[in-house]
């Protein structure tokens, strides 16, 4: 979920893209499953993190766009920090080992 | 707020489902179409399902689909579905019958928020002193020294009057209350208002009366009631207030109408010795008290207890010896006659532990239809379970299975409640001796909610046994095992037999008990009562419930004597206060005159004014003496006579003769009361009521002596055709006085059938019967059901035993054996249950013995019956197996 927010954060994408988008910003790392992404679609919208409206996509389709909302903004930026001190603290007990 | 926002975004999806999840769909289809060939994306059905899961309403949807499921299965076995229901029908229906109807007349407090309202009594200081009631006198100082802890203290007095609301006479229940009377409940009169403290005062004699609700409905509900007219004993009152619907006084059962106290004179016969109602000697009046806001019962109670001693020194004629008590009136109980007395509380008991017998038998044949439910199931479980329905998956279904059954249950139980509290509430108007209100009884929360939780708890244990049981097995066996199988057959049989024999244990015990009120009932009519019973005819007559007064009530009671003396075929009249078999005595202490031991020689005898021929009319011979002369009938007639009967004389004066001699009256009132009476004739002893065990002493005082305004008159007919006489009897009151009003002409055996006593065994034998009847009902179900189970579950043994030569009588033997076998156990545990049932009914029946051979062969024989002919039809379907067809059904 914090993946999705992060992608979201700077526009607005819809499902494919938004797939695509943690796929290519991990260098090829990260692939995001169908069967995951849209549970987790759902529930950023039951939390009301993200809003959903339909518009035209670049080849004249009709799709699903995701737009992230203040309170998502709020959502990621804690929870990219609570990523940060947590993989600090596993880098600081790696090191020590 | 996040999570109310959540939850409005949640609702929003619920109430937009449909197209919410078709935006899925869509969306979906989409990024399918954009990922290009070949498509890398899942099955989208289940992707859907699984995204949807995140708005966590699944639980609804598989909660509907569950119920739509359960609907169809059960509507496939429409046989198990009926039987269940209605078991479950039976038994919450009748129990919650018994509750509302124990509840509403005997347990609910009088009124909600009623917590500090108090009853308070005078009571003798003495080691056997009863409570006394309170004079106005009395009252009215107990009021004003206690103001500053009783916000509202209120009396009443309550007796029979007739009331006419334009149909005739009737007799009826007045209360002449205090004028703060209805503020002590806070219930504010429906229409009108209350009464004044100048229409209170004693002697009054203002003629307004407030009339209960059900009595105002009964004239119509009209609204325009106030200012009316209604007639009571002979007197016009006009009606300034209708009661709130419910209120029914303090008194069970209620009166229909209040009076101001100012009024009770008017038509109070009560005082023997003529004082005024307004004098500190005379004790009418109860009195309940609500106390002031923070003021507890013990701080009232000690108050009230100066008080009381502080008037028994300021009146030591009147208040010596009298302390002054109160009570917190709990339930109705303690505003009952006798104040909640053991014998009301024992009856209410066994009124509320025969419905939870009979739900006790329902619960085991529900048990037993949902085990052999769940036998017959396993295979279908089995195999929805390796379909992939997961354990909890199945275990909800079955749950929701059984839910869906307990609340049709319940529902059709509430149903069948109603229509039985209907019933038992007439049942009851029948057996109470006057036309009077009773408190509402309808459906209260209580009862609402106690059905509610005892339909989840049926759910719980009938329903989530048999699931967890099921699921909780290795699919794989038990789809390789076959519905014959051994190994299972005799766990789930073994248990079902236990709940049969529980079942018909319990069944014997209600037929038992019902058994012995039947037969009490059949004793009491059968009964010897000490006279004639056969030629009688009786006619009872109120001459005050016209508003006679004693002149014109004499003159009418000695013109009803000679007119119907003249009747052809009558051969003779009598007149008496107290007939045998009249559910109210009077009962005086009688000891030899000038005894110096007059107290401790004293015996309680019935009291009765009776007219010439009292002897005769009943059949009764002269033992010794003479009979009463004319002359006695009028009043003033010199001297003081009595008849007394046999078995007064022998406690008076053992082995001695007691004509000549003289005897008095201990407890009477009033100077002229206390003189003495010559006894001038012995007559045979009679029983007095049904339970007597002998005849119970009476003294009889002639006409002219003593006057009261109830009479009975009796007649004695020739050649026994009482009945075709009827109606002349009737015709020649009514042409003696048309506005006497006539309470009933009957023959003595219609008399002493309708009498209070034969009434109420009736209505004991009729209810455990008809208890008796539903367990016996539910037990044959119930012995039905396991048995045709058996014999399916044995198809094959029995098609095998067939098809190598069985005679099919030896089958039909073994079955019919292993069901006598069961019963013949429960009837042995249930014969021990009736035996104790017994020695607890012994006490309260009439003429039964706690061991009746008659009833303890005779239930136990119909139960056996029942039962053989329950397991006989499925014995005969096991004989009838057709052997290839069981054999290839493997």
């Amino acid at each position: 979920m914090m993946l999705v927010l992060r992608v979201l954060k700077s526009e607005p994408l819809h499902g494919y893209a938004i797939a695509k988008r943690i796929h290519l910003l991990s260098a090829d790392e990260l692939r995001v499953e169908e069967g995951s992404l849209y549970p987790a679609l759902q529930k950023l919208l039951v939390k009301g993190w993200v809003k959903a409206a339909w518009r035209g996509s670049d080849s004249g389709r009709q799709v699903r766009g995701y737009r992230i909302t203040p309170s998502g903004r709020r959502q990621l930026e804690a929870e990219v920090e609570e990523y940060r001190r947590m993989a600090s603290a596993i880098g600081l007990l790696l090191d020590e080992g | 707020m996040a999570i109310i926002g959540e939850w409005i975004r949640r609702l929003g999806y619920l109430l937009r489902r449909r197209a919410r999840e078709d935006e899925l769909r869509r969306e979906m289809e989409e990024h399918r179409a954009q990922m290009g060939e070949p498509p890398a994306f899942g099955n989208t059905l289940r992707l859907r399902e699984e995204a949807r899961d995140a708005w966590g309403w699944r639980w609804l949807d598989d909660l509907v689909q569950d119920t739509r499921f359960a609907w169809r299965t059960l509507r496939q076995s429409p046989g198990f579905a009926l039987t269940a229901i209605l078991t479950l029908a039976l038994g919450i229906g009748v129990n919650i019958a018994m509750f509302s109807l124990v509840n509403g007349l005997l347990l609910r407090p009088l009124y909600a928020g009623a917590d500090d309202v108090v009853s308070v009594h005078s009571r003798s200081t003495a080691p056997s002193g009863g409570a006394r009631a309170f004079s106005y006198p009395n009252y009215r100082d107990l009021q004003e020294a206690t103001a500053d802890v009783f916000a509202n203290l209120a009396a009443s007095s309550t007796s029979f009057v007739g009331l006419d609301v334009g149909r005739g006479p009737r007799r009826s229940m007045a209360s002449a209350v205090t004028a703060n009377y209805f503020q002590i409940f806070g219930m504010p009169l429906a229409h009108g208002r209350s009464f004044t403290v100048e229409e209170e005062r004693p002697g009054a004699g203002i003629r307004v009366a407030i009339i209960s609700y059900p009595l105002w409905e009964q004239l119509g509900a009209d609204p325009g009631m106030l200012g009316r007219l209604v007639r009571i004993s002979g007197e016009h009152f006009t009606v300034v207030g209708v009661a709130r619907e419910g209120f029914a006084g303090t008194s069970i059962p209620g009166p229909e109408v209040w009076l101001p106290l100012g009024a009770h004179e008017m038509f109070s016969t009560e005082d023997p010795a003529g004082r005024p109602f307004g004098a500190r000697e005379t004790h009418e009046l109860s009195v309940v008290g609500r106390l002031r806001p923070g003021i507890s019962v013990e701080t009232a109670a000690a108050t009230v207890a100066t008080v009381g001693r502080r008037l028994e020194l300021a009146f030591p004629s009147v208040n010596g010896g009298y302390s002054i008590v109160m009570s917190k009136p709990s339930s109705r109980l303690m505003f009952m006659p006798g104040g909640g007395s053991g014998a009301t509380a024992g009856l209410a008991l066994l009124l509320m532990l025969m419905p939870v017998i009979v739900l006790l038998v329902a619960c085991l044949n529900l048990a037993d239809l949902l085990l052999a439910r769940s036998h017959v199931r396993r295979q279908e479980l089995a195999i929805r379970s390796s379909l992939g329905g997961g354990r909890s998956r199945l275990t909800r279904q079955l749950l929701t299975e059984g839910l869906l059954l307990a609340l049709t249950g319940a529902a059709a139980g509430l149903w069948l409640s109603t229509l039985a509290t209907r019933t038992l509430l007439a049942s009851l108007r029948q057996v109470l001796p006057v036309a009077v209100s009773l408190p509402d009884v309808g459906l209260d929360w209580r009862v609402l909610l106690s059905t509610l939780v005892f339909s989840l708890v049926a759910t719980l244990v009938f329903a989530a046994g048999p699931a967890l049981a099921q699921t909780g097995r290795a699919a794989a066996a038990d789809l390789k095992r076959r519905t014959g199988d051994e190994g299972f057959r005799l766990g789930g049989v073994r248990i079902g037999n236990a709940l049969v024999i529980g079942q018909i244990a319990l069944s014997l015990l209600l037929l038992a008990s019902g058994g012995l009120f039947v037969m009490s009932a059949l004793s009491a009519s059968t009964a010897d009562p000490g006279f004639r019973l056969d030629g009688g005819l009786v006619v009872q007559v109120d001459p005050a419930l016209a508003g006679y007064d004693e002149a014109r009530g004499r003159e009418a009671h000695l013109a009803l004597i000679d007119r119907l003396r003249m009747v052809p075929g009558v051969e003779a009249v009598t007149i008496g206060s107290r007939p045998p078999f009249t559910s109210i005595g009077d009962s005086r202490h009688v000891a030899p005159a000038g005894a110096a031991d007059a107290r401790s020689r004293s015996v309680g005898a019935v009291f009765s004014v009776v007219g010439r021929d009292y002897a005769r009319v009943l059949g009764l011979p002269m033992l010794g003496g003479r009979d009463f002369s004319d002359a006695e009938l009028a009043p003033g007639s010199g001297e003081r006579v009595a008849i007394i009967d046999d078995s007064l004389a022998e406690e008076l004066w053992p082995g001695e003769a007691a004509l000549g001699r003289l005897i008095q009256f201990l407890d009477a009132e009033g100077p002229e009361a206390r003189q003495p009476l010559l006894v001038v004739g012995i007559i045979p002893a009679v029983k007095h009521s049904l339970g007597d065990p002998r005849p119970y002493p009476h003294v009889y005082v002639p006409l002219g002596q003593h006057y009261e305004s109830e009479m009975t008159l009796q007649l004695r007919v020739a050649g026994g055709g009482e009945r075709a006489m009827l109606d002349t009897v009737a015709r020649v009151v009514r042409d003696v006085d048309e506005r006497l009003p006539v309470l009933s002409v009957a023959t003595w055996r219609d008399h002493l059938d309708a009498g209070l006593d034969a009434r109420l065994l009736r209505a004991g034998a009729g209810v455990f019967s008809v208890f008796g009847g539903i367990a016996l009902l539910l037990a044959v179900l119930g012995v039905y059901g396991v048995k045709s189970y058996v014999v399916s579950r044995r198809t094959r043994e029995f098609g095998i035993r067939i098809a190598i030569g069985a005679p099919p009588r030896v089958l039909l033997w073994q079955v019919l054996r292993e069901g006598g076998r069961i019963t013949t156990i429960g009837i042995g545990i249930g014969l021990l249950l009736a035996l104790g049932a017994g020695q607890f009914l012994q006490s309260i029946l009439y003429g039964v013995n706690s061991i009746e051979p008659v009833v303890l062969v005779t239930a136990p024989l119909i139960l056996l019956a029942a039962s053989l002919l329950a397991s006989y039809i499925p014995a005969l379907r096991a004989t009838r197996v057709d052997p290839t067809v069981a054999l290839r059904s493997e």
